[in-house]
């Protein structure tokens, strides 16, 4: 294994965790809205945030790259701000974090679809408000789907390729991760890199779809039995 | 009752097929909502709890205004401090038990009480000591109903709300649980509203009813009364009404039990094959109206133990059979007794009759009471 290849390896899985942190509450408070508001704005806003899903994440990447561009919208002609962050880690953990968002955001609304709002209920009876509730009583209920939400969203932000490229470039030592590693390992004839890389996917891979495979087969992680 | 345990409810509430439209004004301990499945009365409670947003109306118990849409006044639930006990129970699967009676302990300490002496009382009263270190999910059905009830009553609540606490259970469980309501009712004061569809319920509980029928009250008053109206009665003897009567043991022995019926006991008695749970001790007593005989004289040489006299108050045509109400004595409510139209007609049943009424032993049941 070369330097490129461990510093590659290094850094996606920092970009994949830091983005996997910076979504997870958000995507928490939006997984509940959406499994307890069916209003139409709800659904709207439900929409929204799974757009990157459907999306080719070149797209995704491509609108990133104008919104964060100079002249960009939130650039310093029009919003005055100075985001200076293309092409280094922080736009590949901005891009990752775009493209795990809608995962982890769906996966935690099916948690909380699993917990029966008469708990929620019976807890405000006892002399809960709502935000305590949601805390003590619906986040505890619907932890194994939220922990599995949250390692769907990280092997989502290690994989993520196109956005990341687009917005972050490739560039070894740099901005360079592990899909794109793999990338310029082939296009450069270099096999022997690319299978270690492919062989560290399939490890990390394995064992967080395992994981999440273990968390679905137990009542619940915080149940007792 | 003190006044602050007044409870005025004034509400309407539409439901899928009609509307819930009730008005009680109440200071009884216990007060029940009777009726048949899907008449409202779960959703009558809940909108006191303050889970159906949904109510329009006035509720108020003792000073405090829970709702008044007029004011646009609702106070969310977590204000009320109602105890809430349904019919699920609604444990919280995530906590052990300890944790779930532990649950209200804050709301009783903000209301200035201490929850944990009102914790081991309970503990003690609904006998959970041996279930305290377990998970919810390997409890029984009538444990997780006890705890359910313990949790509420830790809470501290001003006042608490039983959805049909026994109704997920199967007879026997039942009369095993109810001792432990009865117990509640004895030793906390705490007005509560009990829903129920189980005459027994009703009677062994409630000082107050009220009966719903497709969300409206279509009776109200003393339990025994209300249920053995003409217009109740038949949602009342679905499975065979039994007059639930207080009693006290004055012997016991391996032929059967002689209690004397009443409270203050009266001269009254009754025998019955049940064991008593101990000697003197006060407890309830069931007997079918179905199985009741009345006759005008004192029937010599009968295996019938009882023959009670009394007098005919009420006669009423209900559907194919005669129901008859009898005072045994002027201190206890009416006995419900069916007989057949041509029996009532040949007997010349009515009002103000001097009768007997025939009842076997092995026909009543003894609900044990804890002492």
């Amino acid at each position: 294994m070369n330097d490129a290849t461990a510093s590659a390896i290094i850094l996606t899985l920092q970009v994949a965790s830091l983005a996997t942190l910076i979504v997870f509450i958000p995507s928490v408070v939006l997984g509940y809205y959406f499994s307890r508001s069916k209003t139409m704005t709800s659904r709207l806003v439900s929409t929204v945030v799974t757009l990157p899903l459907v999306l080719p994440p070149t797209a995704v990447g491509y609108l990133l790259l104008r919104f964060l561009a100079v002249d960009g919208p939130l650039g310093p002609e029009i919003l005055g701000l100075r985001i200076d962050i293309l092409l280094t880690w922080k736009a590949a953990v901005l891009a990752a974090a775009v493209m795990a968002m809608p995962l982890v955001a769906r996966t935690a609304r099916v948690a909380f679809d699993g917990v029966d709002g008469r708990l929620e209920m019976m807890n405000r009876t006892l002399g809960y408000g709502p935000y305590e509730t949601f805390l003590c009583t619906s986040v505890p209920l619907a932890s194994r789907g939220l922990f599995a939400a949250a390692i769907l969203g990280f092997t989502r932000a290690v994989g993520e390729f196109g956005a990341t490229v687009t917005v972050a470039g490739n560039i070894p030592f740099k901005t360079q991760t592990l899909a794109s590693a793999i990338f310029s390992a082939q296009q450069t004839g270099q096999h022997h890199e690319a299978y270690v890389l492919i062989a560290l996917s399939l490890a990390l891979g394995f064992v967080a779809v395992y994981a999440s495979e273990l968390l679905a087969n137990r009542p619940s992680l915080l149940h007792r039995t | 009752m003190i006044d602050a345990s007044r409870l005025h409810v004034d509400i309407d509430l539409a439901l899928d097929s009609f509307a819930l439209k009730v008005d009680l004004q109440t200071h009884a301990q216990v007060t029940g909502v009777f009726g048949p499945s899907g008449c409202g009365k779960s959703s009558f409670v809940e909108s006191v709890a303050g889970l159906r947003r949904q109510a329009r109306g006035r509720i108020r118990l003792g000073e405090s205004h829970w709702l008044d849409s007029d004011a646009g006044l609702f106070l969310p639930p977590e204000k009320r401090g109602v105890g809430y006990v349904p019919q699920s129970g609604l444990l919280f699967p995530h906590l052990s038990v300890g944790e779930n009676l532990r649950s209200g302990f804050r709301r009783a300490r903000d209301s200035g009480k201490d929850p944990a002496a009102i914790c081991s009382n309970v503990v003690e009263l609904l006998e959970l000591h041996p279930l305290l270190d377990r998970a919810v999910s390997t409890l029984s059905g009538g444990e997780r109903q006890r705890v359910a009830l313990g949790r509420a009553l830790c809470s501290a609540p001003r006042l608490l709300l039983l959805d049909e606490p026994l109704a997920a259970l199967d007879q026997p469980l039942r009369e095993k649980i109810l001792p432990f309501l009865r117990r509640v009712r004895a030793e906390f004061d705490v007005p509560m509203i009990l829903v129920s569809h189980d005459p027994i319920e009703i009677q062994a509980l409630c000082d107050d009813v009220v009966v719903l029928r497709e969300g409206a009250v279509i009776a109200r008053g003393a339990p025994r009364d209300v249920l053995i109206d003409p217009s109740v009665f038949p949602i009342a003897n679905e499975r065979g009404f039994e007059n639930v009567l207080p009693c006290t043991t004055i012997a016991s022995d391996e032929w059967g039990t002689t209690v004397c019926l009443g409270s203050p006991p009266t001269e009254l008695r009754l025998e019955l094959i049940n064991r008593s749970p101990g000697p003197s001790s006060a407890s309830l007593v069931a007997i079918p109206a179905r199985d009741v005989i009345i006759a005008l004289e004192r029937p010599p040489g009968i295996s019938a133990r009882n023959v009670l006299p009394a007098v005919i108050e009420e006669v009423h045509t209900v559907g194919n059979f005669v129901l008859v109400k009898a005072a045994l004595s002027p201190q206890l409510p009416g006995v419900a007794v069916e007989v057949g139209r041509a029996a009532c007609r040949e007997l010349d049943l009515c009002r103000g009759r001097s009768v007997f009424l025939i009842v076997k032993a092995m026909s009543c049941r003894m609900f044990a009471e804890k002492a």
